[in-house]
């Protein structure tokens, strides 16, 4: 079971057998994106199930596309649904994104226009996935690079689906950053603007400032000192969650990745007193 | 409140920018912004290809490959919601469109396949083989198959000749490819219309190669009984070792 406070990092083929033998990086629980695992074999197979067998397990799904104007796809709602069951996996979230277009899969991340109209029609799919899955989702803020047709705020609109859905918040403090750098809003202010009751996770990562007033979310850098500071921010004004560290790639220095592990465990003991179950 | 027809519109403004690159007016972007969405969606796609194909990619310049992924993910309604499976889709398109004539590369469909072939079968679901026993006669006796393999045909020998050399050979070549149990490691053999028939043979009927080693005898044109049990036998020992034939029927050794 994944306990709250406990601090996780993403199951990524290029360190998957340093993860499951636990010699350098020793997190309390994994997470992976359902669909770079369902419906495969052989020793991909073998590896997930190693690592799902020694860890609690959450899943970061990739291509639901909750923010998709088109029909959800219901077929692989149904196989995600046997996929999270059959590996257990406690926490599911998506992106509060869309990443298909005209019936067409994008493979990243776009972002959906801020407007209430928007808000009612993704807040009507997630319950819709909601009922499907049998249990309640979380949906991430994402990192965006400029605005689309925005209405209302980010901050509303993020509100407004989550409580109009009746689901989850997984809240990505590096996203907040990002947001926040590239828009030039107040990250701090905007924390305090989050339904911080409803948030089941947090996501942090490092990311890459590609241009003067732009940064780019590449869960390939180091968590930057500026990220830590706003999520002990958020710490403190919340109830303990699991947190995960987004490293997809630049794996070269581990000792560096298992030491953000341990900066993080080191911060939310100092503002979450809870007891870590380290995995068996 | 329903989706309005206006957001909806927007949302696929943008996708279709990312989709193929071409400039289209969106409103409310910030200037100078928006193509890094396009720059990173066509990345995804682009990494994605490069390494499912690497053989292809290296028999090409750069552009003509790029050119080949560009025009793909552009006209093309990507279907798969993992993106893993997408290098099939891309074989599938520019094969339905005969992209190797137009190119002068008339191996192209033949290449992308086999670099398909090799992922398909690396991550094909684990799939039960049954009971199965080492010891039997290889002639009289029924085989239990690895399950996850394909017998594929090519016209180029793309398998076994650099792309250079594959034109000059072409003809009727066969493939097994396989997944080692053991290792998950996908080996390929190149097989004679023979062995390719034999085993298409075992495939279909599950039944052992005495029930249709008459045929086989009539196809080879072979007269002599023991050399062509030694030549069958030969072959299946070769597969038993490499662990494509898994082993005998427990009932039928």
């Amino acid at each position: 079971m994944i306990m709250e406070g406990s601090v996780g990092i993403g199951l990524r083929r290029d360190i998957a057998d340093i993860i499951i033998s636990s010699d350098i990086i020793h997190p309390d629980f994994i997470e992976f994106a359902p669909e770079n695992w369902m419906g495969i074999g052989g020793y991909w197979n073998k590896i997930r199930q190693h690592a799902v067998d020694k860890y609690p397990v959450t899943c970061h799904g990739l291509s639901l596309s909750l923010g998709s104007p088109e029909d959800l796809d219901w077929k692989f709602v149904k196989e995600l649904k046997t996929f999270l069951d059959e590996n257990k996996v406690e926490i599911y979230s998506e992106h509060l994104s869309y990443t298909k277009s005209n019936n067409a899969h994008l493979y990243d991340l776009l972002p959906i226009p801020f407007r209430e109209d928007a808000v009612d029609h993704v807040a009507d799919r997630i319950r819709r996935v909601q009922d499907k899955l049998g249990r309640q989702i979380a949906i991430e803020n994402v990192s965006y690079y400029t605005p689309v047709a925005a209405e209302i705020s980010e901050s509303q609109f993020i509100t407004s689906i989550v409580e109009k859905a009746d689901c989850k918040l997984l809240l990505d403090v590096n996203n907040v950053y990002v947001n926040a750098f590239n828009h030039s809003y107040d990250a701090r202010a905007f924390i305090d603007q989050m339904p911080l009751d409803k948030v089941a996770y947090i996501h942090m990562a490092g990311h890459e400032q590609v241009e003067e007033d732009l940064i780019i979310d590449t869960h390939g850098e180091p968590i930057i000192d500026p990220v830590y500071e706003l999520f002990e921010y958020t710490v403190k004004k919340m109830n303990p969650v699991p947190v995960l560290l987004e490293r997809d790639y630049n794996f070269q220095d581990l000792p560096s990745i298992a030491e953000e592990l341990e900066k993080l465990r080191s911060i939310i003991k100092r503002h979450w007193e809870v007891a870590h179950e380290t995995a068996k | 409140m329903k989706l309005r027809s206006e957001t909806a519109e927007i949302q696929e403004f943008l996708g279709k920018y990312c989709k193929t690159g071409e400039e289209v007016s969106i409103p409310g972007i910030t200037d100078g912004r928006v193509h890094h969405y396009r720059r990173l969606v066509y990345n995804v796609v682009k990494n994605t290809m490069d390494q499912a194909f690497p053989i292809t990619v290296s028999s090409m310049e750069e552009e003509e490959w790029n050119n080949l992924v560009h025009e793909f993910f552009a006209n093309h309604q990507a279907t798969s919601t993992q993106i893993w499976k997408l290098p099939y889709e891309f074989y599938q398109y520019h094969f339905s469109r005969d992209t190797g004539s137009k190119l002068e590369k008339p191996y192209l469909g033949d290449l992308l396949y086999f670099e398909w072939a090799e992922i398909k079968i690396h991550t094909m679901p684990d799939k039960d083989a049954g009971d199965f026993i080492n010891e039997g006669n290889p002639i009289t006796g029924r085989f239990v198959l690895n399950p996850e393999h394909e017998l594929i045909q090519l016209s180029y020998p793309v398998h076994i000749h650099p792309v250079t050399k594959v034109e000059e050979n072409k003809g009727s070549y066969y493939v097994l490819l396989f997944r080692h149990p053991d290792t998950g490691n996908v080996k390929f053999l190149d097989l004679s219309i023979l062995h390719a028939f034999m085993l298409t043979k075992v495939q279909e009927t599950g039944d052992s190669i005495e029930k249709f080693k008459g045929e086989i005898a009539r196809i080879a044109n072979v007269e002599s009984e023991k050399f062509l049990d030694e030549f069958l036998s030969d072959f299946v020992l070769k597969l038993m070792d490499r662990k494509m034939i898994l082993g005998y029927h427990p009932n039928f050794k």
